[in-house]
């Protein structure tokens, strides 16, 4: 049981190094487009038009 | 010594702590300008985005155009400071990968929660700004704005350390103390300057320029940088310490950490593996729940749900997102874990004088850690400082004006007024984190602080979200019970723990929070009924808190 726990905690250590590493990659170039679409989508909006959801009152 | 090569003040000398034995700063030329690059880029890019705010809602929610793997980045680097790399680390020196549990069942509440929609979904579709926004449209006014109040207090409580152990965490990797002071001379006068104060104080300073300026948009910009950057670092981290200790030595020396004691050099690991027996079945049990909710309503969390583009996004954020919660607390306890074994073996024998088990980590780091690369990892952890707090900071002062501000004005503000409030609540927790930050001590873990604190509002929060979202019968005096009653327990931690100094007297965290969970939902229960036995608790059925 024991052997089997340190090499359960051993084996979530490696996979998140590797998801860490992958992610790095991965969410860096889609999420870099997704800052660029963001900025447009943001300057496109007509003037005083505010999104959903405004704070009130 | 080293600002004075700098030339950025006149006249500073650096001096050691009395008794220190961190007798120098590790850090190179070349490190510095890594830092200083790193540094002016963010600021530079945060500042870039304030004109894309136009309103609170594109300040506080980024217009709510939020897509997935944005919110991912944003999420992830939210919710990795380094005080989290701290605690976690502490967690893995006191009680070894066991220490990860919290990563893996925060994982799963993750999962499912990104699976199922649980509360997001109806969050996400209510088109609300914050959490206590949401129980206005159920239990009414009163209860949004208490709900409001134990949120920010809850809240702003959790984030006063971050700061100071932050602080700590740069000055014990780079080799210095944390008492460490220098002198300057200004303006004809003799100041003397704690480093660690000093070195907080700027980074806040840079921080808020960014936020103040452009709130959510410059915060998921940043978020993005450092992301990438603390990413970088954590994994450059990890393959080191790998390299310093195999796996299988990791392992075994672990293993005999058990039938071992290491009495000698002051250092105690109970179970390295099994949390279960070095944490204790009521501690995890009581971080099941906290999960749940955390997932559910810690507000910096949720904040993302609330700015994705609708729900459907918002569940693909948290799915995504989940894996990254058990890094968050395993690589850095695997960190921690190498600490104790490298303190614990006869040739350390033991920790430095003055080093305890939250500071062995980095102490550990900035001992294995080879010239050069210590730049990027300070890189990395300043980046995991910066876009945790600048998230924490725009997300407490969105809820401050939001539901403790607004709900008591009798006329509507001007956009231009709503944004300077904001702003100014943002410099407001600022100032008050450096202060708090400087003198509060920390009782026991800081994990266990952290989870207390932000129990004052998960318990009672999470129940009143489930009783809004789920249950018809939940009512104002439900929901009102459910928030003092919640916020009791953890209250009563702080205050005890605070005061009587003798450790087994005090209040164990797991009991602190366990009861909070509890009396949270026998408030909603019990208030309800009496609510609804004499007729006067405001309710709204559940379907239209969705509208």
């Amino acid at each position: 049981m024991r052997f089997l726990l340190a090499w359960f905690w051993m084996c979530l250590i490696l996979a998140s190094i590797l998801w860490y590493a992958f992610l790095l990659f991965y969410v860096g170039i889609k999420g870099g487009t997704e800052i660029i679409s963001l900025g447009k989508n943001l300057s496109r909006r007509p003037e005083g038009e505010d999104g959903p959801g405004t704070c009130a009152p | 010594m080293w600002l004075s090569q700098l030339a950025i003040l006149p006249n500073i000398s650096l001096s050691p702590a009395a008794g220190s034995r961190i007798p120098r700063m590790t850090l190179t030329a070349i490190d510095w300008v890594i830092i200083a690059i790193y540094l002016a880029g963010c600021v530079g890019a945060g500042i870039r985005t304030r004109r894309y705010v136009r309103d609170l809602n594109d300040f506080a929610l980024a217009g709510r155009q939020v897509d997935v793997n944005l919110g991912v980045a944003s999420l992830a680097a939210t919710e990795i400071g380094i005080v989290t790399v701290m605690y976690t680390g502490e967690m893995g020196f006191k009680s070894g990968l066991a220490g990860a549990a919290p990563g893996v069942l925060l994982c799963l509440a993750m999962l499912i929660v990104g699976m199922t929609g649980f509360v997001i979904e109806p969050l996400r579709d209510a088109g609300v700004v914050t959490i206590p926004e949401l129980f206005e449209k159920r239990f009414g006014t009163k209860v949004r704005w208490l709900a409001g109040l134990v949120v920010v207090l809850g809240g702003v409580l959790n984030m006063g350390i971050f700061l100071r152990l932050g602080g700590e965490f740069l000055m014990y990797i780079t080799g210095l103390s944390p008492k460490a002071s220098f002198s300057l001379s200004l303006l004809g006068q003799q100041w003397q300057l704690g480093l660690l104060e000093a070195t907080m104080t700027f980074l806040l300073v840079l921080i808020l320029i960014y936020t103040v300026l452009g709130g959510m948009v410059s915060v998921l910009v940043t978020d993005y940088l450092q992301f990438l950057v603390k990413g970088l670092g954590i994994v450059i981290i990890s393959v080191v310490v790998f390299w310093n200790i195999n796996p299988l030595s990791l392992i075994e020396g672990l293993d005999a950490v058990q039938s071992q004691t290491r009495t000698a050099v002051n250092m105690t690991m109970t179970d390295p593996f099994n949390p279960f027996h070095s944490l204790g079945y009521g501690w995890v049990i009581w971080q099941s729940l906290l999960a749940l909710a955390v997932m559910t309503t810690w507000q910096t969390i949720v904040a993302r749900a609330l700015a994705a583009k609708d729900a459907s996004v918002a569940k693909r954020i948290y799915r995504g997102t989940a894996f990254y919660f058990v890094g968050r607390f395993s690589l850095p306890g695997l960190w921690g874990a190498a600490a104790f074994l490298y303190f614990a073996s006869a040739a350390v024998g033991g920790l430095p004088e003055g080093i305890g088990s939250l500071a062995a980590m980095p102490v550990y780091l900035g001992r294995i850690l080879p010239a050069g690369i210590l730049g990027i990892v300070v890189v990395a952890m300043l980046a995991a400082e910066m876009s945790t707090d600048s998230g924490y900071l725009l997300t407490w002062a969105t809820v401050i004006y939001n539901d403790l501000v607004s709900p008591c004005l009798k006329h509507p503000m001007s956009q231009r007024s709503k944004l300077l409030t904001v702003r100014l609540l943002l410099v407001a927790i600022g100032i008050f984190l450096l202060f708090y930050g400087l003198w509060y001590r920390i009782p026991g873990r800081a994990w266990d602080y952290l989870s207390v604190t932000g129990n004052i509002y998960l318990a009672s929060v999470f129940t009143l979200l489930v009783g809004a979202l789920y249950w018809k019968r939940a009512n104002s005096w439900g929901a009102l019970a459910s928030i003092v009653l919640g916020a009791i327990g953890p209250i009563t931690f702080l205050v005890i723990n605070a005061i009587v100094e003798d450790p087994a007297r005090q209040i164990s965290p797991e009991t602190a929070g366990l009861s909070a969970f509890g009396m949270a939902f026998a408030g909603m229960f019990f208030g309800s009924l009496a609510g609804r036995m004499a007729g006067i608790g405001t309710a709204v059925r559940a379907t239209e808190v969705d509208r």
